[in-house]
């Protein structure tokens, strides 16, 4: 409430802010967005006509698809792996001692907070041809032969839900916590079972944080380029990847572009469904 | 010369009006405090005069000097907040020397002037404390003493003792009231409170919805209230309704079945309309039984300390609630025993419904 | 059967043994820092110093290394400057569309990077900025800055808006204001926000790589790129070097601003 600060105090302070995002943000997306219509002709770049294609050959062309479908698997399968993983983990630490608690947050946000490529990279290192569990299973005499844990969908899954995993128990963690003690209490004395109450009484109070932690590891599948492209090759591909390939390899700018709106358009309505769901249950997401 | 006046004070949102063409005349070295409910625009006329918000339209002046356009920082007013606004992260000394850096005031005369300002509010020696080491009512000291140590014309409060327990409530009335004897500063002291506002204030200003309701001594609020919101709110109404009566050259009003009072004054009404009548419970004398007064029969006693009330079913009609002096005649009246209520005309208040 | 919540001795191990899976592949790349081997092995087959000898003196670890902290450091400079005075003004509501703006702030953490990555990478080939430092120091400062406005803007909704009042009557003008009182109760959350973006820039892959120019790099992309041409223990040498510093950066943090709250 202070008329006496005038508007122009709060446009300086935020124009050079709202400036830097207008240019550098705001301005390259919307710019791609003709780069998407162009053609592209192998050989000799981009042409000057308009076409639709690169939009359509997402949904036509059989490779596109592969990789399209293959994106949303490993969102799913992630997804599932991490709230499976996650949500023990954190109906632990929500009802364990607050000094337990402490500590185990600390643990789950280290890992977080190293760098990618390095959680990616000690992927590699566990589930390469020569990497540890292939050496350690030959060792034990449990195989002859090195097993293919990488550059398909079971090394991504096993490194991605790995690299997601702190992010749901984050986001679940405060959800648990906030479900009243009396309420679980109450169910007991109504004579329900252990896993009656769980699945009648904690599990849908915990919905909030299962949607909120589910829509993050889901969108942040879909939109990884590191760890798909570290464990995955050069050769398997995802949304991201391929996109990289694009602007990088092949130089196809126009169908990296159309790919990059279409994963946003997907990430955008996602999370804009999940907030219409968040509503109609009453919970914040 | 007024020290502070505030000429046709407005404050006007979107969907209400919260100050209607406010107008006072504040003496220097008057405490006057803005007594009303929540909502009637005692706190928005506080912050106008602090100039936090800015007012629709109308006039502030010190001294004759027009501080309606001036910022917050350039009034020299001082101001004690509700939930007291200290700084935590600032010792008791640093947060009263806040003000005085602001005027330049340093080195050792920073220091008395700390320590002067501390010993009026009765803490000297706690200046290396923080606000959250101190208990409420010493924060309340804190948040005060920081408000005179600059020295500003007028000091401002607003509602500073309404987180304070009953007992140190009342203890710091008398501080507040003794300090702002000795400092001689213009106050204006917002409260809900009529005990706190007839107790410290010169003068009171009564408001509801936006508009005064009276702005007079204690005693004339008190005794002469002006209006029918100002007589229900001060004191410890009865609030009934009625209908207005003509009966030979004299106003009288009818309660419930037939108990008719006689009301002093001309009628402002025309005869026969409804209205809202309040007889203050101080203001009802029980009599005995021989005396003149209306008859009735108490259905029950409450003991309250200082004084007893009754309750007491009158014939004709109402129940009304009747003081009398715990340490007087009637105040062993048991249920079921007759009594006479006598009730002075004048203090018949009569206004329209509403 | 046990009628109170806390949890019981099997939902304990399980906890323990995610934990623990958490922690594995940081392990295992610090395992590979010291094996002598190109290849591990458990137990490793001998241990050795050697690929951090080669990793320090290699220029190009080194220029990458160097290229990232200044990045970071000049990247969290920028967009906490930008993002403090953006924050206040925002929790103010001092200007029109508080809220609109606020999400536009956010909105770089909801498009994927890489979308953002090539965006740039386009943009900057127009406007010639591409491989010039300050088109990266500008795209650093895009994908920090909305760490730093929410942690700010969640230290600035937890401090009382009549202390700032309070300071105005006292005679103190709006900066001043903000000087003594405000910044000083907001330190915490802003040191907090800036960690959490200078972490985020140091740690950024998908929009750097797409704006490098051939004689820059930074240690995460060199890292990536050098993964695809073999799998090296200097490279878990470097990784070994980041999860140390990292973890003295977490301690410091924590003791210094109780970070976790702000995450």
């Amino acid at each position: 409430m202070e008329p006496n600060t005038p508007r122009r105090a709060g446009l300086m302070l935020v124009s050079p802010l709202m400036l830097v995002l207008l240019l550098v943000f705001i301005a390259p997306v919307l710019m791609m967005l003709p780069l998407s219509l162009r053609e592209y002709v192998a050989g000799t770049g981009i042409s000057d006509r308009w076409t639709l294609v690169n939009y359509t050959q997402i949904l036509t062309d059989d490779y596109y698809r592969e990789v399209v479908v293959r994106t949303l698997q490993l969102g799913f399968g992630v997804t599932l792996i991490c709230l499976l993983l996650g949500y023990p983990l954190a109906y632990y630490m929500a009802r364990t001692t607050p000094r337990i608690r402490f500590a185990l947050t600390m643990l789950v946000i280290f890992p977080m907070l190293l760098n990618l490529v390095v959680r990616s990279f000690g992927w590699i290192a566990l589930l390469a041809n020569r990497g540890l569990v292939n050496n350690l299973l030959i060792d034990l005499g449990l195989l002859e032969r090195p097993i293919k844990l990488m550059f398909n969908l079971t090394g991504l899954l096993l490194g991605m839900s790995h690299i997601f995993l702190p992010f749901m128990v984050l986001m679940l963690v405060p959800t648990i916590q906030a479900i009243p003690r009396d309420v679980q209490a109450a169910a007991y004395t109504l004579s329900a079972s252990r896993p009656r109450v769980f699945w009648s009484v904690t599990l849908p109070l915990s919905a909030p944080g299962i949607l909120a932690g589910s829509i993050l590891v889901f969108v942040l599948t879909i939109s990884a380029l590191v760890t798909p492209r570290m464990l995955g090759g050069p050769t398997y591909k995802v949304m991201a990847t391929l996109i990289y390939d694009d602007f990088l390899q092949t130089l196809d700018w126009p169908s990296g572009a159309a790919l990059s709106f279409t994963l946003t358009a997907m990430t955008l309505v996602i999370i804009g469904l999940s907030s219409r769901l968040a509503k109609r249950w009453g919970g914040q997401s | 010369m007024p020290h502070l006046t505030l000429e046709a004070l407005e404050k006007r949102y979107a969907d209400h009006t919260a100050v209607s063409s406010v107008s006072l005349a504040i003496r220097d070295g008057e405490f006057v405090s803005l007594l009303g409910p929540s909502g009637c625009g005692k706190t928005t006329i506080l912050r106008m005069v602090a100039g936090l918000i800015a007012p629709t339209s109308g006039r502030i002046s010190i001294d004759d000097r027009d501080v309606t356009q001036l910022p917050v920082n350039r009034r020299n007013i001082g101001l004690v907040f509700q939930s007291y606004a200290l700084f935590p992260h600032m010792t008791v000394f640093e947060n009263v020397a806040f003000g005085l850096r602001r005027q330049r005031v340093e080195g050792q005369a920073l220091k008395e002037r700390v320590d002067e300002a501390l010993a009026s509010v009765r803490l000297a020696g706690l200046g290396e404390r923080y606000p959250r080491q101190l208990s409420g009512g010493q924060q309340q000291r804190v948040a005060v003493a920081r408000s005179i140590a600059p020295r500003p014309a007028i000091l401002l409060f607003d509602e500073p003792l309404s987180n304070l327990d009953a007992a140190l409530r009342d203890e710091m009335q008398f501080e507040l009231k003794r300090l702002q004897r000795e400092v001689g500063i213009t106050t204006l002291f917002v409260t809900h409170d009529q005990g706190e506002a007839l107790s410290m204030s010169d003068r009171v200003c009564v408001m509801a919805h936006g508009v005064v309701q009276q702005f007079a001594t204690p005693e004339e609020i008190y005794r002469r209230p002006a209006t029918g919101f100002v007589a229900s709110f001060i004191g410890r109404p009865n609030r009934l309704r009625g209908k207005l009566l003509q009966i030979g050259g004299d106003t009288q009003v009818e309660l419930g079945q037939g108990l008719r009072l006689p009301v002093a004054g001309a009628p402002v009404l025309p005869a026969g309309s409804a209205v809202d009548v309040v007889l203050r419970q101080e203001d009802l004398r029980l009599a005995g039984p021989q005396t003149a007064g209306h008859p009735g029969r108490v259905m029950l006693r409450s003991f309250v300390g200082a004084r007893v009330q009754y309750v007491v079913a009158m014939d004709g009609g109402p129940e009304l609630i009747v003081e009398a002096p715990s340490s007087g005649p009637d105040a062993e009246l048991a249920p079921g025993q007759g009594a006479r209520v006598a009730i002075d005309p004048r203090h018949v208040y009569v206004n329209a419904v509403g | 059967m046990k009628l109170d919540d806390k949890p019981g001795w099997g939902l304990a191990t399980v906890s323990v043994a995610i934990i623990a899976f958490l922690q594995v592949p940081v392990l295992v790349v610090v395992l590979a820092a010291f094996s002598k081997t190109a290849y591990l092995t458990i137990p490793p087959k001998g241990l050795t110093l050697h690929w951090f000898e080669v990793v320090l003196t290699d220029s190009d670890y080194l220029g990458a290394a160097w290229t990232s902290l200044w990045l970071a450091v000049s990247a969290t400079a920028g967009s906490t400057v930008l993002g403090l005075a953006a924050a206040y003004a925002l929790h103010r509501r001092m200007v029109r569309g508080a809220e609109f703006l606020t999400s536009v702030v956010m909105a770089p953490l909801v498009l994927p990077s890489v979308v953002l990555g090539v965006a740039l990478l386009q943009y900057y080939t127009l406007t010639g900025l591409r491989g010039f430092t300050v088109g990266l120091w500008l795209a650093h400062v895009v994908i920090t800055v909305p760490y730093v406005v929410r942690a700010c803007l969640t230290a600035l909704a937890s401090v009382d808006p009549s202390l700032e009042d309070a300071a105005h009557v006292l005679g103190a003008d709006g900066r001043t204001a903000f000087r003594l009182v405000t910044l000083p109760l907001i330190k915490p959350g802003l040191v907090a926000g800036g960690l959490f973006g200078f972490i985020t820039s140091l740690d950024n892959v998908p929009v750097t790589v797409f704006l490098l120019s051939a004689s820059q790099n930074t240690l995460p992309v060199k890292i990536f790129t050098s993964v695809e041409q073999g799998v090296d223990p200097s490279i878990a040498a470097v990784s070994t070097l980041l999860i140390a510093v990292t973890g003295v950066a977490l301690v410091l943090a924590e003791r210094w601003t109780g970070f976790h709250k702000y995450v």
